[in-house]
């Protein structure tokens, strides 16, 4: 390549760089070095370095456990959900689409809405005297759960978070669906192969990389779920719906434990880097969908 | 017969579906619509006597809840944020596409990014902020929307960029046009529909987003997503539903028309936002 374009390419990427060291890296800088120093509002330009013990005081602290606990297994049974789901109704779905693709469009509604009001709107839609959910489930059982106590509250999330994200799934996996291309089903079906184990055997194992891009994404996303959570339930029902996000929300802004907060911040870091590590060996082998 | 029974059972798990997923922004819509009177004897679907009332209590508020004010700072907000996504990761995408530049290690970085939780850079952001006199300004909440979208919009732009045919660039480069001059007169126009969608779908992240706005502002540049739920913390213990009912769909308003009109270019870039990412 001549070597004006390799010239001319830094100076294109140049702003985009800028904004990310300024924006991502230097804050990554910041996290590192709190993570290790004695720091409080008070002096915050310069902070005391004290090694490890802002880390050690953070995994001591069942609430981190608890948070970690929460996230990980709140991703895991909502990724499956959704992702079970989302295949369920586009391949069912499929014929109705494949005539009609605007139908899709009242599927994907909810992913416009903000979790934040998400959340709002399920406070109100779940009060026991306001609410449509409890006036319908008093009307047909004669009575309903405390969707919000220590009990309920971890379904009443998921389902939450199913409802919204479904359709994300539900997306990605039917635009999978409709890219087999019809020659190989032909092929199958000239074999025999009909119904489900056409599924099975020809439409499944060509689906599986986006089956699991989608798993991975809707995990991610669900592990740090904050939004929704904060404006429904906050660190609600005995601690039992705080998420590793709310965790550190709080011993930031609650606490005012900078060193505390930053030190989880960073072993979250650290977690991420792992699944990334996952989903880029995953992807590196994947099949052109 | 067995075919038309499975069809109208497609129709109607699609019905169920519909209304299931919608739930939340439904209900909302009903109780928005009802008296504060009927909303306390019928929590129903039902609206009895419709009423636009909610809304006129919304906007006459004004001066303890200043919806209009939180609607405006998502708006200016998102929309800076969008923009400057779309001016950084366009050329940077073109310098990866074209030249190689940077494909090695800005687009994986930009594609791990999505996957890392932002609020590990929230609390040193916050500090830097309060350093430099960003916090709570519309500007940098900006700036934080566009960091959240650039690697979706980065994505989508290098896959589309690198579909786009050769060969008219480089009749442009024989007529003695240098890299800017092509990538605005004749890379941009070629990409406008994917840059439409991005910019529609940056758009709505940056609305719906959340965390940042509560972190970062306090009520300058509240944006809606936030000063929604300070509707809730102002009515205390009492709480009007129809009136807060209100606040929620005018909140949602904009990013579910927009989603429903240009429905087909998200759909399109959400799958190969993820499928490429």
């Amino acid at each position: 390549m001549p070597r004006t374009s390799r010239f001319e390419g830094r100076l294109l990427i140049a702003p985009l760089t800028a904004f990310l060291i300024a924006l991502l890296g230097f804050p990554l800088v910041l996290d590192i070095i709190y993570s290790v120093s004695r720091v409080g509002f008070e002096n915050i330009r310069a902070p005391e370095l004290i090694g490890f013990s802002n880390y050690a005081k953070a995994v001591a602290d069942p609430e981190f456990w608890a948070a970690a606990w929460f996230s990980l297994r709140f991703g895991l049974i909502v990724a499956v959900i959704q992702v079970v789901a989302g295949l369920g109704l586009a391949v069912f779905l499929a014929p109705l689409f494949a005539k009609r693709p605007w139908l899709i469009a009242f599927l994907m509604l909810p992913m416009m809405v903000a979790p934040a009001l998400v959340g709002l709107m399920y406070r109100l839609i779940l009060h026991e005297f306001v609410g449509a959910v409890p006036y319908y489930l008093l009307e047909w059982y004669g009575d309903f759960p405390a969707f919000l106590g220590r009990d309920w509250a971890f379904t009443t999330l998921v389902t939450i978070e199913t409802l919204q994200w479904t359709p994300f799934a539900l997306l990605i996996l039917h635009s999978s669906y409709a890219a087999v291309s019809p020659d190989i089903r032909e092929a199958a079906s000239l074999d025999g192969a009909r119904g489900r184990r056409l599924f099975l055997n020809i439409d499944l194992p060509l689906m599986m990389p986006a089956i699991g891009i989608t798993f991975f994404l809707r995990f991610i996303d669900s592990f740090r779920v904050f939004d929704n959570l904060y404006t429904l339930v906050g660190p609600g029902a005995g601690g039992s719906t705080t998420s590793m996000s709310i965790y550190i929300y709080q011993a930031f802004f609650k606490v005012g434990d900078i060193g505390l907060a930053v030190a989880a911040s960073m072993l979250l870091l650290a977690a991420s880097f792992v699944v990334l590590w996952v989903i880029n060996g995953l992807t590196a082998r994947k099949a052109p969908l | 017969m067995r075919k038309l029974l499975v069809n109208a059972l497609r129709w109607l798990v699609f019905a169920a579906a519909v209304i299931i997923l919608n739930f939340p922004v439904i209900a909302t819509l009903v109780t928005s619509l009802k008296s504060e009177a009927e909303i306390m004897t019928n929590a129903s679907l039902i609206i009895e006597a419709p009423t636009l009332d909610n809304y006129a209590a919304v906007f006459a508020m004004a001066d303890r809840f200043d919806i209009l004010h939180f609607l405006t700072n998502s708006l200016v907000a998102s929309l800076i944020g969008s923009v400057l996504a779309i001016f950084l990761a366009f050329p940077a995408a073109y310098a990866m596409a074209r030249f190689g530049v940077g494909r090695s290690w800005l687009l994986p970085l930009a594609v791990n990014l999505r996957a890392v939780p932002l609020i590990i850079f929230a609390i040193p952001i916050y500090l830097m902020y309060q350093q430099v006199g960003l916090l709570d300004t519309r500007f940098g909440l900006a700036l934080i929307l566009c960091l959240v979208n650039v690697p979706l919009v980065l994505v989508l732009f290098a896959s589309s960029i690198a579909d786009l045919p050769l060969e008219i660039e480089e009749a442009g480069r024989v007529d003695g046009a240098g890299t800017l001059r092509l990538l605005i007169y004749v890379v941009a126009p070629m990409s406008l529909n994917v840059i439409a969608a991005s910019s529609v779908l940056a758009f709505i992240y940056s609305w719906n987003e959340f965390l940042f706005g509560l972190m970062l502002t306090t009520n300058n540049a509240t944006p809606v997503s936030v000063g929604a739920s300070f509707f809730f913390a102002a009515s205390g213990g009492g709480v009007r539903w129809g009136v807060a009912a209100a606040v929620m769909i005018l909140a949602t308003l904009p990013p579910l028309v927009l989603g429903l009109l240009m429905y087909r270019q998200i759909g399109r870039s959400m799958t190969a936002g993820a499928v490429k990412g």
